[in-house]
């Protein structure tokens, strides 16, 4: 089974369709006058006079590619065999925890503030709890999967210091390891009602040659409610690799590869997307055309902006580092259309030239 | 493969020993005039004048009150066959979430409340959301593993009502299935500062013909912190049934006799003391205690290694020291190891 049976496999029932509860007011919330929630209205304050985090948030995606420089040679080398093995490890794909994964920064949360401690709710049903009841941050906590936190407020931001993390987690998709001396700070501003800014970084010297993080936007989710996602297969069942791939030795003629070439434009993730598809030494070579789209071509390592071959494994389906391609091919074996299948299952790019 | 080797497969990191950062002292709970945490103080209230049931509480295995002669034909096969299976298929065993489970009800909970929502954080990380800002329980939700749940006070109880399950939950490690449409009604109310019960009812016309449910008898848990329990091997290893006779190594009695003892610890956030005896050259366990097992019933312990041995399906693991005596007892479970200390 090749990674593109796989990913389809893992199309699984979290698929989210409008539905009209999830359209209910959210009560209790500042609005305008024509009714819509007032997201630039002042950031709601707790009895101790503190911002109050609480709400559900929309944050987006995070860019957190650290430079390879920085990074240890055995966490650079971990990486690099990681993409080659799809980052098939990757807890989330394993239906583990994702600790403190940068990337999982991304996507939707829902916070709870009480005066003692903070909650964080992520939708693949893991949670963690920040204590701001003054503790310290302990300095051995047993290792686990989202680590031990304390946050202490410094004017309106919170300041949230971690340690305690066991060393399964990756700190970027990009598989990067860090080791159990790993601390994290956070630092949480809500600047009004609907917008918060995160300032995330790592500190892991057995890692990292130097601290480094990223920042991450995040909207408040108003008048809607937060659904589920949880991981029900994890990637036990991808099979395969690009190099097994190459090793099947399927040949296609080049007059069949020359019926692909072109340019494939579609939606992904909202926003329009283009594919490049090109034939250079007899190889199909895939690129997104325009400015570099983060994950853009599946597997996208450390090293980005790679021309990525495009292995066959039949005379239409092909392998990416870490995505399915699918041409769908009209009379006389000319492509239409050119479906992409990632783990959320297939995207189709209509042909346009 | 067995039972046996599949448990062992699933030790993994968490095993909760006995560490200084886990016995840190509370500020702002009451205490009794000997300084430890007074569980029968007034229950706390918030700003506006209910109940907070915010803290961290543990229980037993609640005991639910199920006639089989209420659930309709299939869902009995189901119990029958699942039973047959060895519950292979349970949430759990498949490191998914439990939803309404209610053998899960048992275990370590954070609670936090604030004024719009309560949120129910479970050792195994998933969590439950109860909407406390007036809304209405939605009609028909989209069908998840922790259900949508609205809460409302009646005088000094939280009533909670929940719907929009998935069908892929059980109501109780046993096997008993449920609808889309199952509904359920808890009833919450911290009596005092330590103590919180917890009258869970399952209304599910579709499955039962009457409703059915359990009361879960929760303690606060003072001066300590919960830990994850994460699972990490599903089920689909498991092969086989749970018998270690045919896999037995000899272990000297002279080592059998170094395990010895009377070994104390908690399980399923209760009590549990573990008497090992030796008898015709055979341990023999005997747990006793607030979750006893079987009653307290004798278990002989098969040795698969020096250390290791298998009890009727749960995997016991000694720990030794100096000169090999045991100093601890952990018991696998399919959540992991719990450690019980052997005491002196």
């Amino acid at each position: 089974m090749r990674l593109f049976l796989a990913a389809l496999i893992l199309m699984v029932g979290a698929i989210s369709a409008e539905a009209q509860w999830l359209d209910r007011k959210t009560p209790g919330i500042p609005r305008t006058p024509d009714g819509k929630p007032n997201l630039t209205a002042p950031a709601p304050r707790g009895p101790n006079g503190k911002p109050d985090l609480a709400g559900v948030w929309d944050a987006e995606n995070v860019v957190a590619r650290p430079e390879p420089a920085n990074l240890q040679s055995w966490v650079l080398d971990l990486s690099r065999q990681r993409q080659l093995e799809y980052y098939k490890g990757r807890p989330m794909y394993q239906c583990r925890p994702s600790g403190p994964e940068a990337e999982r920064f991304g996507g939707w949360k829902r916070i709870l503030q009480t005066p003692a401690a903070v909650a964080i709710l992520n939708d693949d049903l893991t949670s963690r709890v920040i204590h701001t009841d003054g503790r310290e941050l302990e300095a051995n906590p047993a290792p686990n999967w989202m680590g031990y936190s304390v946050g202490r407020w410094d004017g309106d931001t919170l300041v949230v210091e971690s340690a305690g993390f066991n060393d399964k987690t990756w700190v970027s998709r990009y598989g990067v390891s860090h080791t159990e001396a790993l601390r994290m700070t956070e630092r949480y501003r809500r600047r009004d009602f609907g917008h918060m800014q995160v300032e995330v970084t790592f500190t892991d010297p057995g890692a990292f040659a130097k601290p480094w993080g990223f920042t991450v936007d995040m909207t408040l989710a108003a008048d809607t409610e937060m659904l589920e996602a949880v991981c029900e297969k994890s990637s036990d069942a991808w099979a395969g690799s690009l190099s097994d791939a190459t090793s099947q030795g399927v040949t296609v003629p080049p007059e069949v590869l020359a019926g692909y070439v072109g340019v494939y434009t579609g939606i992904y993730g909202g926003n329009e997307r283009t594919y490049e598809v090109t034939l250079a030494d007899g190889k199909l070579i895939a690129t997104i055309a325009g400015p570099n789209v983060e994950g853009g071509l599946g597997a996208a390592g450390l090293d980005d902006g790679a021309p990525r071959p495009l292995v066959p494994v039949s005379q239409t389906v092909f392998e990416g580092l870490g995505l399915g391609y699918q041409f769908i091919v009209g009379d006389k074996g000319v492509a239409t259309a050119l479906v992409v299948i990632h783990i959320s299952g297939p995207y189709k790019y209509s042909r346009v030239k | 493969m067995r039972l046996w080797f599949a448990a062992l497969a699933l030790i993994v990191g968490t095993t909760p020993a006995a560490a200084q950062w886990l016995d840190r002292p509370w500020a702002g709970i009451p205490r009794t005039a000997d300084g430890k945490p007074n569980l029968t103080a007034p229950a706390p209230r918030g700003p506006d004048g209910h109940l907070d049931l915010t803290g961290l509480w543990s229980g037993p295995v609640p005991e639910i009150r199920f006639d089989p002669v209420d659930a309709q034909p299939r869902v009995n096969d189901l119990i029958r066959q699942r039973q047959r299976e060895y519950h292979k298929g349970r949430p759990l065993y498949n490191c998914l979430p439990s939803g309404p489970e209610a053998d899960r009800s048992a275990g370590w909970k954070r609670i936090l409340q604030t004024p719009a929502a309560i949120a129910i954080l479970n050792e195994d990380l998933s969590y439950r959301v109860i909407h406390m800002d007036g809304r209405e329980l939605e009609a028909n939700p989209a069908p998840s593993w922790m259900g949508y749940s609205v809460g409302r006070w009646e005088g000094d109880t939280l009533i909670v009502e929940s719907a929009g399950f998935n069908e892929k939950t059980w109501l109780s490690r046993y096997g008993q299935s449920h609808t889309e449409a199952l509904r359920v009604t808890e009833r919450y109310r911290r009596r005092d500062f330590g103590h919180l019960d917890v009258e869970v009812t399952f209304t599910d016309p579709r499955a039962y013909a009457k409703p059915w449910g359990f009361t879960a008898a929760m303690e606060l848990n003072a001066d300590t912190e919960m830990l994850e329990s994460i699972c990490e091997r599903t089920s689909d290893e498991w092969q086989g049934g749970p018998v270690g006779a045919d896999t037995a190594v000899t272990v000297a009695p002279e080592v059998l006799a170094r395990y010895v003892g009377v070994y104390h610890g908690v399980y399923g956030g209760t009590k549990r003391v573990i008497e090992v005896t030796l008898s015709s050259g055979q341990l023999i366990a005997k747990i006793t205690g607030a979750a006893a097992v079987d009653g307290g019933a004798m278990r002989p312990l098969i040795p698969q290694s020096e250390t290791s041995f298998d009890g009727a399906g749960i995997v016991y693991h000694f720990v030794v020291g100096d000169n090999g005596v045991a100093i601890a007892l952990d018991e696998i479970h399919i959540s992991g190891p719990q450690r019980f200390p052997k005491q002196p």
